[in-house]
């Protein structure tokens, strides 16, 4: 198909599923902590954003030999999670998600905090004021009307996981099938002589698909603005 | 019924304090602008917490410094209307005026829907989205979404203020008809005297 | 002072900075990933004996030539494989004449030290030993097998050996050899493939078996002079590691050397 090859095929599925399933995962606890960045003013916080954003700064391969450490076979938590959960990570697309979705979550953070921060905070006064307790406050209102900030949030950490190579290569290596993914077939390609035509549309692919997932996210930022304001 | 509002807050540099003992239902305060009219309401409606003092309703002691007593703003069933109405703007008329109609306040629906509709007027507006609404007619919508919390006290911040004279007259009525009808206990603030003696039973002063 | 002045010698600062030759004095090796710790310690070598300060560059032998045919400004270049140098020597990047195959390497299997040092057999065909050893989930560690030196040995000595289909399954492709070593010193995979002058330098593994030399092409790393570069001690540095001080250097973190008269 377009003359891509078996394995190219392979990867680019693997990509788009470990992109996905990174993004979905993330979501939830990338909702919690934007929340709490954006509306709870309990000391720490400047600590806490700090650390959020240390996979932005630190290079991905320090971030993959950190979860190598943590999440490895022989890791403090990988240990336990194999033994207790029966959950492998290592070597396996599971553990190439955790990288990419680690990866991807300072910057879904980031967008989801900044959307909640535009939503009126006088609206969830007067939605208290209704007889809504926090959770009716942060689902009838806050979160319906950060929803579009939201969403452009889990597609920038989806492009954002699509386009991962540092951590995932240094965390899981590049096992055809479980964990190669575009990033890692285009690696693989540059070092063998005459596979340009492989890197070319690998990359391809891999741009069109981030390009889509960046217009969409933009789209959706420019409907937040527009959503979330108040009548003065 | 009762009024025992004896309570201070802190809003920013200053204090502000209130003292009212009184056996009106429909009651005033007046105070010019910044005189931090807002913030007592804020207290009484549990959004700004007291610095001392109590807040005692009709019998319910809604905070008590001593006591330790501070309900939550959302278990106070206090309805409020806002100085700037406050409506959501995701949801349409239908979906605001609903909002607080859940949870207890479906159990025993003293205000129904079809009634607060026609008392203020607002049928023709139900499937409308919020931001095409006149001044006077956000401020019944939010008035409807007050009442259909089934509220047991309502709390109206300046509703006419933003408006102009002629939409001033024209929802002063609504305003009298919810006061006659409902017949709920009511704090009315504002900074224009002769509004208010036509609302309420009793005027107190605020020192601004 | 005024603002002017001030400036004007803030930008004279930023062009000196530029245009002084300052560290460009220095020699740069671009040297495959298994050289680290030999060329390390060859080049303070050279740095005693000659003065000339020395500035190494690690990575996959792949990278480097890449970034060599980009026009990255490396003086010698060091491969772990003959592919890489031809590569290069073909497109004229390399200056021939300076070219010699300077070191050797066996090929070994190995395993994190904690784990039973029973040896492993590489009899023709015999997967089973591995397969046991490998349990149900173990995978082994070696670099990328189409793209990096070590790897393509160890796939063609796998290949050789008759094991490649039921072992390819298992395999962890690393990015260079140096993360498959570190994957094996971690205790994450219960084998891997890396070169025996990796092992050596790894306190945290050991060898089970060393694969025949006839199972996979010779390994041999040659070095050349970058033809683009203009450092006057380029040359100098190449014949320099062919000397019998540097050659020691290298057999001691274990490499084998070309016999003497070569």
């Amino acid at each position: 198909m377009f003359g891509f090859s078996p394995q190219e095929l392979a990867a680019i599925a693997l990509s788009v599923k470990v992109a996905v399933v990174a993004t979905l995962c993330s979501l939830p606890f990338g909702i919690a902590l934007g929340w709490l960045l954006a509306r709870a003013r309990l000391r720490g916080m400047l600590l806490l954003d700090t650390l959020l954003m240390l996979p932005l700064v630190v290079p991905p391969v320090v971030t993959g030999y950190a979860l190598l450490v943590l999440f490895g076979r022989q890791g403090a938590i990988g240990a336990f999670l194999h033994d207790a959960l029966g959950i492998t990570l290592a070597f396996r697309w599971t553990g190439a998600a955790l990288a990419c979705a680690i990866m991807g979550f300072p910057l879904m953070v980031r967008a989801i905090r900044l959307s909640i921060e535009a939503v009126d905070p006088r609206l969830e006064q007067a939605a208290a004021t209704l007889g809504a307790n926090r959770w009716r406050v942060f689902f009838g209102v806050t979160l319906p009307l950060a929803w579009p900030g939201v969403l452009a949030g889990a597609v920038l950490a989806f492009a954002k996981a699509l386009g991962e190579f540092g951590a995932t290569i240094t965390f899981v290596s590049s096992i055809p099938g479980q964990t190669q993914t575009i990033s890692s077939a285009i690696y693989g390609l540059m070092q063998v002589p005459g596979g340009e035509s492989g890197i070319w549309r690998l990359t391809v692919v891999a741009v069109a698909i981030s390009f889509c997932a960046l217009l969409l996210s933009e789209w959706l930022a420019r409907r937040q603005r527009a959503n979330a304001g108040t009548r003065a | 019924m009762t009024w025992d509002l004896a309570f201070e807050v802190r809003r920013g540099g200053f204090t502000r304090a209130l003292e009212v003992r009184s056996e009106h239902r429909v009651i005033a305060l007046v105070g010019a602008s910044g005189a931090g009219k807002t913030s007592l309401l804020h207290a009484i409606a549990g959004l700004l917490r007291p610095t001392r003092g109590h807040v005692v309703v009709d019998g319910q002691c809604l905070f008590d410094a001593v006591r330790r007593i501070d309900i939550p703003a959302h278990r106070r069933r206090i309805g409020y209307v806002f100085q700037d109405a406050r409506l959501f703007p995701h949801l349409d008329v239908r979906g605001n005026l609903l909002y607080g109609l859940r949870g207890d306040a479906v159990r025993e629906p003293r205000f129904g829907m079809e009634h607060v509709v026609e008392l203020l007027g607002i049928g023709p507006l139900l499937a409308r989205d919020i931001h095409g609404l006149s001044g006077g007619e956000t401020q019944r919508v939010a008035l409807g979404r007050a009442l259909l919390s089934q509220p047991k006290i309502l709390l109206l911040d300046e509703p006419l203020s933003m408006l102009d004279m002629d939409r001033r007259d024209e929802l002063l009525p609504y305003l009298q008809r919810v006061r006659d009808d409902a017949r709920l206990p009511m704090i009315y603030v504002s900074h224009y005297p002769d509004e208010v003696r036509r609302i309420a039973d009793e005027v107190h002063r605020i020192p601004g | 002072m005024s603002w002017n002045s001030l400036r004007n010698l803030a930008v004279l600062a930023l062009v000196c900075a530029f245009a002084l030759p300052g560290r460009a004095q220095s020699l740069t090796v671009f040297a495959a990933a298994s050289l680290k710790e030999s060329m390390d310690a060859a080049a303070s070598a050279y740095q005693v004996e000659s003065g000339q300060q020395v500035q190494v560059s690690y990575a996959a032998s792949s990278a480097l030539a890449r970034q060599v045919e980009q026009g990255a400004p490396a003086d010698v270049y060091v491969s772990a494989d003959l592919a890489w140098m031809d590569y290069l020597q073909a497109r004229g990047l390399i200056d021939a004449a300076s070219r010699h195959d300077l070191l050797g390497n066996a090929l070994v299997l190995i395993a994190p030290a904690a784990s039973p040092a029973r040896a492993l057999s590489l009899a023709d065909g015999d997967a089973g030993a591995f397969l046991e050893r490998l349990g149900e989930d173990g995978r082994i560690a070696v670099a990328l097998v189409d793209a990096v030196p070590a790897g393509r040995y160890a796939r063609a000595a796998f290949e050789s050996l008759g094991l490649w289909a039921a072992l390819r399954p298992h395999l962890a492709e690393a990015e260079n050899v140096r993360a498959a070593l570190m994957l094996v010193a971690r205790g994450e995979t219960p084998l891997g493939v890396v070169y025996a002058s990796d092992a050596l330098a790894e306190p945290r593994v050991h060898v089970l078996a060393t694969f025949p030399a006839g199972s996979h092409p010779p390994i041999v790393y040659p070095v050349a002079r970058v033809a683009a570069s203009t450092h006057p001690r380029g040359g100098d540095f190449v014949r320099w590691l062919q000397s019998p001080h540097a050659l020691a250097i290298f057999r001691r973190h274990g490499f084998t050397t070309p016999a003497a008269g070569d």
